[in-house]
């Protein structure tokens, strides 16, 4: 009976000790720059981080169910890119209806990843591999070697300008949204249940391929809107805008205690991740490390939190066996 | 009508691509009462089972509930007509609590919101009901697996399930843990639900059902009643023919001592183990699942590692750090789980058998294909498997012969001097497992040391010279054939609170 | 010596298994004359002549598509080949820009390949409950960003001695030399594998590790070796790719780790492991080579060949399904 109540309560600690890493943080950032816990740099940070942490929420569904998805800077740009261009001929300039296309690329693109994974019982990473590059590609291609410039996008990108309330409002919508669906209703607890044991979830009556479908249409709706959403936000529009974004997302799942191998997860924890994640990126010139390292930065911390992972799992596991009668 | 049936079955075939799995076969439950079904593996229950219950869907044949006829699309259907089954395997949410795994499916919700508080109260009833030890807010993956087929017991009683199928719910169980069980079902019964039973052991049957259904090679073979059929012609109805000696043990004589381990301790799982074989003789290690028997052989054959220990092996001690040392010293496993550790379901019987030696046989590393085929014949053809090419694949046998493979490849090995077999007869089949017995007599005869673990009390005191037994991770105590009874030897199993002391102070 | 019962087991294989392997590369073997009838189509330029002499550009990816062959039937993935191959290239040309002579340049290209493969294969190793594809994907941006780190803001570096890399682009008869480097090491791996105890491991594992581990196949010591055989390989594609173009930059190998398990399971190579061999992939790599100089020639967007690939990856996934399929269908048709 021990042994389990402890596994509970560093299971349920995860999100606690978040909040320690992220206070740590606070506290070490503050000694070197005073201003950095000031109301603008804070907004600054939600808002440069709003794609990741809007997208984080979709990852965090994939991660669920045990898939990963790779393809989801990719869509964003195809997205962003049909939005650039359809502001830059000014064949559309109705800002919410530039967010429904948008979303409903995304939702499309999803939907293509969904139906190969669970009805073509492809893995996700080759499925996911190969629409990265098509989809990619393809905003290359519909982009015809133009971009959309802040000229281009005057009127639209008012809604993500700086200072404007646009980011926070979907970050809230989607974080708040994320929550009460994972969390209280039987949609959200299916992810959970094929992740955790698909076979199960098969025999209890539950539509695994179904919920697979649902669940990349998830991700590939909230990337399409992010894609909506970066033109706004960055007042351009480019082929290869936001490019390496899936890595960010992921390592905001990881470091928030999202389990690669499935049925593991919170939305909490995932919006803590990401907020770690945002504050390190910020804080690091201020230890003096260049920006141009930050991807590298970015890559070591996913590997160091995953074999942490792994170390504490068997340290934890050591701990059982040795507190074991005998 | 003249019986009051809840359920009943009727002419049901069911095809797979290749084979029909059930031929044409019925079954009808009384209400309140328990209903045995048995057979031999393959034989068809499992399907039986998933027929009923909704996930497969038969291509011929009517089912009827409280006499209507009823046709189930999927898993769905079954549970809102009041059926419910409890799995061989548990089907559970490891990563998820107890609650949630009671009510996946059926949660309770207001405005479509789960209400998690109301829906952790109605699993502590139902926990309370079958007397369990924990609590519904724990993870299900920390739980051990009786608590966690109790979890799948309460998951049936929370769809207000009238008819309740347990398939193989024993298997995995101890002693205590199954007396439990029984108490459990027995309630059920009380309250008037009807239960369906799988199971491989006679005395679930005898303690807890009323009537008993054989199937064999997918068909229908009879009912009858508990109190009114022998042993004998119970398993002649499930293999078709009567086993008269069962136990074919030859008379050796027993060597010298080859094989010796010396206080093998690996933290957590077992402690300061010793035991010896002799040529020629079988060696049994007995006690409950979860005593450590499996995990002591498999630190013996370097497949973990121990925290101590010594391996002796004709006087010699033996360094093994990996699976490959102790079997270039000739100490072979025969693993318990054949699918998963023993065979490579997908390959063909050929290349499963000579997968160990391929190095030997190859020239400079290039595989000698030639010489394996000679092997591989050789070897599975002693052994008698009932396969037409080495080319078939693994997966494609019974349990029975599929055992016989795994003997074949360790047979194959020269160098064998010493052979563990971790439970060699489970999920194996009553004519199969006579086969697998004479194997073993061979062997002995041979001169090879052979160390069988079981958890079948018959089969060990019928084949084995020495009996160790096991309890808690420690031998408690070795019997010689003459002095091995059941008794005697779930007594040693369940050794009780002051002898641990004094073997703590010891 | 038959058993008991005095039956007899055949040691001789039913043909169908075999032919039906056949087929399929057969098959291959027809698309990649239907992509030559294309590329002649397209282009006048489509000639055999021109086809070699363009094809050093494309041909550096194949050596990466062997040990990624490997790799695939172990039912493991490795998805930083693509930024080894950048980090590899980057040093190489930082070697070469420091006037170390020119076998020296060869060999640091070679180790720093092979030093990233042994860190991945190592990692895996030691923490056998992670599995490669979260691994290889954070080692995947470890690698480029040391590479874009040392490269500095340019982003990019070239190889200032260009003289040192003629020898790689010499012609033997109407064969660039890199063509008898990748069929040297086609012939190497495609014999390892199928000939050899190593090969039958590597299936083993594919096909069930845990059964492998107890029949006592060194399973770690092996993905060790085979990962590093991934980053070595990689080393050599891009001594390959810096002898075309002469320089490094960031976006140096994006796309190869898709490009080559597109080639693998194109030519059969099932991605869940232990099945498939690699005389399909070296095919399929061909097709994919001639198609990439047939669109070439006719100055496609590069960026809408990676589309094609990538359509081509998923058709190819997705084939076994859909012919699993069919073949249960008509099974259920013959039945009823």
């Amino acid at each position: 009976m021990k042994q389990k109540s402890v596994l509970k309560q560093i299971t349920k600690s995860r999100e606690f000790s978040l909040v320690i890493v992220l206070i740590v943080l606070c506290v070490v950032a503050t000694i070197l720059n005073p201003s950095f816990i000031s109301p603008t740099n804070i907004a600054q940070i939600f808002r440069n981080n709003a794609l990741t942490m809007v997208m984080s929420v979709g990852m965090l569904c994939v991660l669920l169910t045990g898939g990963i998805d790779i393809s989801v800077a990719s869509i964003l740009a195809f997205s962003g890119m049909v939005v650039g261009m359809l502001l830059k001929y000014k064949v559309l300039e109705n800002t919410l209806l530039l967010f429904v296309i948008g979303s409903v690329i995304g939702i499309v693109c999803g939907l293509l990843n969904g139906l190969i994974i669970s009805k073509g019982n492809v893995a996700p990473i080759i499925s996911t591999m190969g629409f990265m590059y098509i989809w990619r590609g393809l905003a290359y291609v519909i982009s015809n070697n133009q971009w959309a410039s802040g000229a281009d996008v005057v009127g639209y990108s008012d809604f993500g300008a700086d200072g404007a309330v646009g980011p926070y409002i979907i970050i809230a919508v989607v974080f708040i949204a994320g929550f009460i669906i994972l969390k209280w209703t039987k949609v959200g607890r299916k992810i959970y249940a094929v992740g955790s044991n698909a076979e199960a979830a098969r025999v209890s009556g539950i539509n695994v391929d179904g919920v697979l479908i649902y669940t990349y249409v998830i991700m590939g709706f909230l990337s399409g809107l992010c894609g909506a959403l970066s033109v706004s936000i960055y007042a351009s529009a480019q082929p290869n805008m936001q490019y390496g974004l899936e890595m960010d997302i992921i390592a905001s799942c990881v470091i928030g205690g999202v389990s690669m191998s499935g049925g593991r997860g919170s939305v909490v924890g995932t919006f803590l991740g990401a907020l770690i994640l945002a504050l390190i990126t910020r804080a690091l010139p201020l230890v003096g490390i260049d920006a141009i390292a930050q991807n590298m930065v970015k890559g070591i911390l996913i590997l160091a939190v995953v074999v942490l992972n792994v170390v504490t799992q068997r340290m934890m596991d050591r701990a059982n066996l040795e507190r074991r009668e005998m | 009508m003249a019986e009051d049936y809840i359920l009943e079955l009727k002419g049901i075939t069911k095809i797979f691509p290749g084979v029909k799995a059930l031929n044409n076969v019925q079954f009808q439950l009384k209400r309140g009462e328990v209903h045995a079904l048995m057979g031999e593996n393959g034989a068809g229950k499992s399907t039986f089972i998933k027929v009923i219950t909704g996930v497969h869907a038969a291509e011929e044949g009517e089912m009827f509930l409280n006499g209507k006829k009823v046709r189930f699309k999927g898993p769905r259907d079954a549970q809102a007509a009041g059926i419910a089954a409890v799995y061989q395997h548990p089907t559970s949410y490891p990563e998820l609590s107890v609650t949630e795994n009671i009510f996946m499916g059926h949660e309770i919700r207001k405005f479509g919101m789960i209400q998690w508080n109301v829906m952790n109260q109605e699993a502590q009833k139902l926990l309370d009901r079958l007397d369990a030890d924990f609590s519904p807010t724990e993870e299900m993956g920390a739980l051990s697996v009786a608590q966690q087929q109790m979890v799948e017991i309460a998951k049936a009683l929370s769809t207000k399930a009238k008819i309740i199928i347990l398939d193989e719910p024993t298997a995995a169980l101890t002693q205590s843990e199954s007396e439990k069980l029984y108490r459990i079902v027995d309630q059920l019964k009380e309250e008037g639900v009807s239960i369906i039973f799988i199971s491989h052991r006679f005395e679930d049957m005898y303690r807890l059902a009323s009537r008993v259904t054989v199937f064999r090679d997918s068909q229908y073979i009879g009912t009858y009643d508990v109190d009114g059929i022998t042993n004998a012609d119970l398993i002649k109805a499930m293999v078709g023919r009567e086993i008269t000696d069962m136990y074919p043990k030859p008379d050796v004589k027993i060597g010298k001592e080859i094989f010796r381990i010396e206080g093998m301790t690996r933290t957590g799982y077992f402690k300061d183990v010793s035991l010896n074989v002799h040529a020629g003789e079988i060696v049994g290690l007995s006690g409950l699942v979860g005593a450590g028997r499996t995990e002591v052989m498999e630190s013996v054959c370097g497949i973990t590692k121990p925290n101590a220990g010594k391996v002796y092996l004709d006087g010699k001690q033996c360094k093994i750090r990996q699976p490959l040392d102790a079997m270039k010293e000739g100490i072979i496993l025969l693993p318990e789980d054949r699918q998963k550790e023993g065979l490579i379901l997908n390959w063909g019987l050929g290349q499963n058998v000579t997968l160990p030696i391929q190095s030997e046989l190859a020239h400079s590393g290039f595989n000698d294909t030639a010489a394996e085929k000679k092997v591989a014949k050789q070897y599975l053809e002693e052994v008698d498997t009932k396969a037409v090419s080495i080319y078939d694949p693994a997966s494609s046998l019974s349990g029975g012969n599929q055992q016989k493979v795994v003997v074949a490849k360790a047979l194959a090995q020269k160098n064998m001097k010493v052979v563990i077999m971790d439970e060699p007869t489970k999920g194996v089949d009553v004519g199969a497992k006579a086969e697998i017995y004479a194997i073993m007599g061979e062997l002995a005869k041979k001169g090879y040391g052979i160390i069988m673990i079981s958890s079948e009390m018959p089969e060990i005191i019928g084949m084995c010279d020495r009996i160790y037994v096991m309890c808690k991770g420690r031998i408690t105590g070795c019997l010689n054939r003459n002095e091995a009874t059941q008794e005697s030897i779930l007594q040693l199993s369940m050794e009780k609170g002051n002898t641990k002391k004094e073997v703590a102070q010891g | 010596m038959a058993g008991k019962s005095g039956r007899e087991i055949s040691i001789t294989s039913n043909k169908s298994a075999l032919s039906r392997v056949l087929s399929w590369e057969g098959a291959l073997v027809l698309i990649f004359i239907a992509v030559n009838i294309l590329g002649v189509i397209l282009s006048e330029n489509y000639t055999a002549a021109n086809v070699l002499r363009q094809m050093p550009r494309y041909l550096a990816e194949i050596f990466i598509l062997f040990p990624m062959g490997y790799i695939l039937i172990l039912a493991d993935i490795d998805i930083s080949v693509g930024s080894i191959v950048c980090l590899s290239a980057t040093m190489a040309c930082f070697a070469g820009n420091a006037g170390l002579p020119f076998p020296v340049v060869i060999l640091v290209c070679l180790l720093v390949g092979l030093i990233c493969g042994a860190i991945n294969g190592a990692i895996l190793a030691k923490f056998t409950e992670l599995p490669s594809m979260i691994v290889t994907l954070a080692t995947q941006i470890i690698f480029r960003g040391i590479a874009e780190m040392s490269m500095g803001s340019g982003g990019t570096v070239s190889y200032t001695n260009s003289a040192d890399l003629i020898p790689l682009t010499t012609m033997v008869g109407p064969f660039p030399i890199s063509f008898f480097g990748v069929v040297i090491a086609a012939v190497i791996f495609i014999v390892v594998l199928s000939k050899t105890t190593f090969g039958r491991k590597l299936y083993a594992i594919g096909s069930n590790k845990t059964a492998a581990y107890y029949a006592g196949i060194k399973v770690e010591k092996i993905r060790f070796i085979v990962f590093s055989l991934a980053g070595l390989m990689s080393g050599f594609c891009a001594l390959v790719l810096l002898s075309v173009l002469f320089s490094a930059n960031t976006t140096t190998g994006q796309g190869f780790e898709m490009e080559v398990i597109a080639m693998a399971v194109f030519g059969g190579i099932a991605t869940t492991g232990g099945k498939g061999n690699l005389v399909g992939g070296f095919i399929a790599a061909f097709i994919i080579v001639c198609l990439r100089v047939a669109l070439g020639l006719i100055n496609m967007n590069t960026q809408l060949i990676l589309v094609i690939i990538g359509l081509m990856l998923i058709i190819a996934v997705l084939m076994p399904g859909i012919s699993q399929r069919i073949k249960t269908m008509k099974k259920m048709a013959k039945q009823s």
